[in-house]
């Protein structure tokens, strides 16, 4: 890959004296979606969340090796967190909106990035629940309490709250896996559109959704990766058996 | 899911090998028909014909079933994409032994013909290649379906040769034009069957190493094209 987005090497993570990640080596291209898939405890949502540093924040952490994003290591002593996360954001299983309207919502970043002209917020808060796909669903109730809003829109205006900072990653940790179908669609097709501007690494137990949503494909186990490809190539020709054996349901 | 989905390709493969042997019953037996000149056995190739395409109904659905129920992938997906295609091929090779048990009337005494074009010689290379094509799918085997691959050459060949010798027997003898026709189509029949075994042995080739070789002869490109 000529110029990855993401690019780590021989990544390892501990757990105190626990190897959670093991010399984990990938290069992820810029606009693209890339989903990490394996058992529960192998250790893709480990990975997922050392992208954009969250791990810090558990004791007892041990990271070795490199990860680069845009060529820069993240977790170079001289790097912002802050700043880091702002350009990677991250949406959870859980929708997890803030006990706040639904502008305030998705005004916050923008907010405490120092931007309080009123106009300018609406400006960010429209455009924004646009590109998640929520703007119809909430424009006549933009002081209502986010978290009276349904699952499938929660989610989505906690996609909308993170684009409103204009990151360049999206992490998603199996953003679906509390929705019904139609609400999964919503977030799948979502995803699609955010393509175009961002790159989008997802952690997924469902395997028709790796399928169907991402271009490239890795298959974690026990902290490894077993088997990095192009998506159709993994769902139709993977090389190595253990992959096989996982995405048919074998085992996992 | 696992063990359902293990079951249920289990059970298509099953039903997969029972419509092989019976399509391969079907061709040994229209062939004895028209060699021994045995109208009745004809006949019943001929009524067989519908268990064939029962068969080819209940696989088709079955694999339908199989999509629509565990979405399968990698080595599962080609399985049931395989057994589609082959099942097509069977189906094919059903109606062709028919095709030749319908010969067996008009070419009724014409056995030492038969034998002087060298029916007898494809039909046997024929029958080989087809039971090895049933066999390599049984087995998963794709070393014996590149074989198969080059032996349909070798009946293309044969093809020719045979067609050549049936125009020197029509103008040296005029009165034999009527039958020697008759095997003309005959021999296209049987050509068709090794075309169609061909077949199974590329859907073999897909299966096991997930490479599509159709459309491409040269055994040489066996091993490279995907």
């Amino acid at each position: 890959m000529t110029h990855p987005k993401i690019k780590t090497h021989k990544l390892n993570l501990y757990y105190g004296s626990n190897r959670a990640l093991k010399d984990v080596s990938i290069e992820i291209g810029s606009n693209r979606i890339t989903s990490l898939i394996g058992p529960s405890g192998c250790g893709k949502s480990t990975f997922l969340r050392t992208l954009n540093r969250l791990n810090d924040t558990i004791d007892n952490v041990r990271i070795e090796g490199d990860i680069n994003i845009d060529g820069i290591n993240i977790y170079d002593s001289n790097i912002d967190v802050v700043s880091l996360r702002k350009k990677v954001g991250m949406i959870f299983q859980k929708s997890n909106p803030f006990p706040k309207s639904v502008f305030e919502n998705i005004a916050y970043g923008p907010r405490i990035n120092g931007i309080n002209r009123t106009k300018e917020l609406e400006y960010i808060v429209e455009t924004n629940a646009r590109k998640a796909a929520i703007w119809d669903e909430v424009k006549d109730r933009l002081h209502d309490p986010a978290t009276g809003l349904s699952g499938g829109q929660q989610q989505r205006v906690c996609i909308a709250r993170a684009l409103a900072v204009d990151p360049e990653i999206l992490l998603m940790d199996e953003p679906a896996s509390a929705l019904d179908p139609i609400s999964t669609s919503k977030i799948e097709e979502l995803m699609f559109e955010l393509k175009k501007d961002l790159t989008i690494v997802i952690v997924t137990h469902n395997m028709q959704q790796a399928a169907r949503v991402s271009d490239h494909c890795a298959f974690f186990l026990s902290g490894e990766i077993i088997e990095y490809s192009e998506t159709g190539k993994m769902f139709t020709k993977p090389v190595n058996e253990k992959t096989q054996n996982y995405i048919s349901g074998r085992f996992g | 899911m696992f063990h359902y989905l293990e079951e249920e390709l289990e059970q298509l493969k099953t039903k997969i090998i029972k419509m092989g042997s019976l399509v391969e019953e079907q061709i040994e037996f229209s062939i004895r028909a028209l060699f021994e000149g045995n109208l009745d056995l004809a006949k019943t190739v001929i009524r067989r014909d519908d268990e064939v395409d029962k068969y080819d109904i209940k696989i088709d659905k079955h694999c339908q079933r199989i999509f629509a129920l565990t979405q399968p992938v990698a080595f599962d997906l080609r399985l049931i994409m395989s057994a589609l295609m082959i099942n097509n091929d069977l189906e094919r090779m059903g109606d062709i032994a028919v095709n030749i048990s319908e010969r067996a009337e008009p070419l009724l005494g014409y056995g030492e013909l038969l034998r002087k074009m060298r029916v007898d010689e494809m039909s046997a290379k024929v029958k080989k290649i087809v039971k090895m094509s049933i066999d390599c799918f049984v087995n998963s085997d794709a070393e014996l379906a590149k074989m198969i691959i080059l032996m349909d050459v070798e009946v293309d060949k044969l093809d020719k040769e045979i067609f050549d010798l049936l125009t020197k027997e029509m103008k040296a003898y005029p009165d034999l034009i009527v039958p020697c026709s008759h095997i003309l189509t005959l021999i296209r029949n049987i050509e068709r069957l090794s075309d169609h075994a061909s077949n199974i042995a590329e859907d073999v080739i897909f299966l096991v190493d997930a490479k599509i070789i159709k459309h491409s002869k040269d055994p040489d490109n066996l091993k490279q094209k995907e």
